[in-house]
């Protein structure tokens, strides 16, 4: 997506970014940037919770109108939840036991072979 | 008023998505790892007019359901078969269905049970009901190949095309 907005922009449209992963849209270098400290999946706000949606849109939209420059990134204030314990555990091998490293190896091959024949059907591949 | 000197615990600072995915797959047994796309610039083009005036089209990663392709959630399993390859449009004005389980999303934070968190079209048509700006006929679903290469000889200027036919003056985009 980082690259699409960076060709949108480069082609005279202004983009702004909503996302949660921040290593990845800064490293790639966009010009626009609403970070949102939640896991990923929650890019617009809170589940269920509409004003946390509406906050973040408004605040996509400052972003996108008063940006000084590229790269500008600016972190909502909103906290996923108290401890922010949840952020230990997205693919944290620490967190996962022998026996379910093992089990996702299996299922990840599958999924491998799944989009591969994805690819081919759609003639990508 | 001064800040104290209980600080937040190290953990609690944005994830480290590419060294944690980097790690976890070289434990899942592949060693030729992802490389994210890099670069040092960043384009910038300032808005040419007021917001309000401003035509504003979604770019989203998300995927109307298909009910043919296997569980897409809520808490579907990472299903590589609901992936799309080409660029799709979808009509602003009408509610769409969509759906995230084709992307490696936070499985066990995050429930896919409410669309609005990855599709604000909802909101968009609010927002630009109250005149915060335009909303463009079409929104754009991008592709979250593997391919890079893809992503930037095909599908980025396939919408830019787009968004040019729309006449829009701005994209708001949101990955999951």
């Amino acid at each position: 997506m980082s690259l699409v907005a960076r060709y949108l922009e480069r082609n005279g449209i202004p983009t702004v970014i909503m996302g949660a992963a921040k290593d990845i849209v800064e490293h790639a270098g966009v010009p626009r940037f609403l970070f949102s400290d939640f896991p990923l999946g929650n890019s617009c706000g809170k589940p269920h919770e509409p004003d946390t949606q509406r906050f973040t849109l408004e605040l996509a939209l400052k972003v996108l109108a008063s940006a000084p420059g590229p790269r500008t990134t600016v972190q909502s204030p909103l906290r996923w939840n108290e401890d922010g314990d949840w952020k230990l555990d997205y693919n944290n091998l620490a967190r996962l036991p022998a026996a379910e490293v093992a089990r996702r190896r299996a299922e990840f091959d599958k999924v491998k072979q799944t989009a591969l024949d994805q690819r081919k059907k759609a003639g990508v591949a | 008023m001064v800040d104290t000197a209980f600080f937040a615990p190290e953990h609690d600072a944005p994830i480290e998505y590419m060294r944690r995915t980097r790690e976890y797959y070289l434990a899942l047994g592949y060693d030729n790892p992802y490389r994210w796309a890099h670069y040092v610039d960043a384009p910038f083009q300032p808005l040419t007019k007021n917001l309000a005036d401003s035509t504003l089209a979604l770019i989203t990663t998300a995927v109307p359901y298909q009910p043919d392709n296997g569980d897409q959630g809520p808490g579907a399993a990472y299903n590589a078969a609901a992936k799309f390859y080409t660029v799709y449009s979808g009509d602003t004005a009408v509610d769409h269905d969509t759906r995230i389980s084709h992307i490696g999303y936070d499985r066990k934070h995050t429930t896919a049970a409410d669309a609005h968190t990855w599709f604000p079209l909802p909101l968009l048509r609010e927002f630009a009901g109250r005149g915060r700006f335009k909303l463009a006929r079409r929104f754009h679903g991008a592709p979250t190949n593997r391919s890079q290469r893809v992503t930037l000889e095909t599908d980025a200027p396939e919408i830019l095309a787009r968004c040019r036919q729309d006449q829009v003056d701005a994209a708001l985009l949101v990955p999951t």
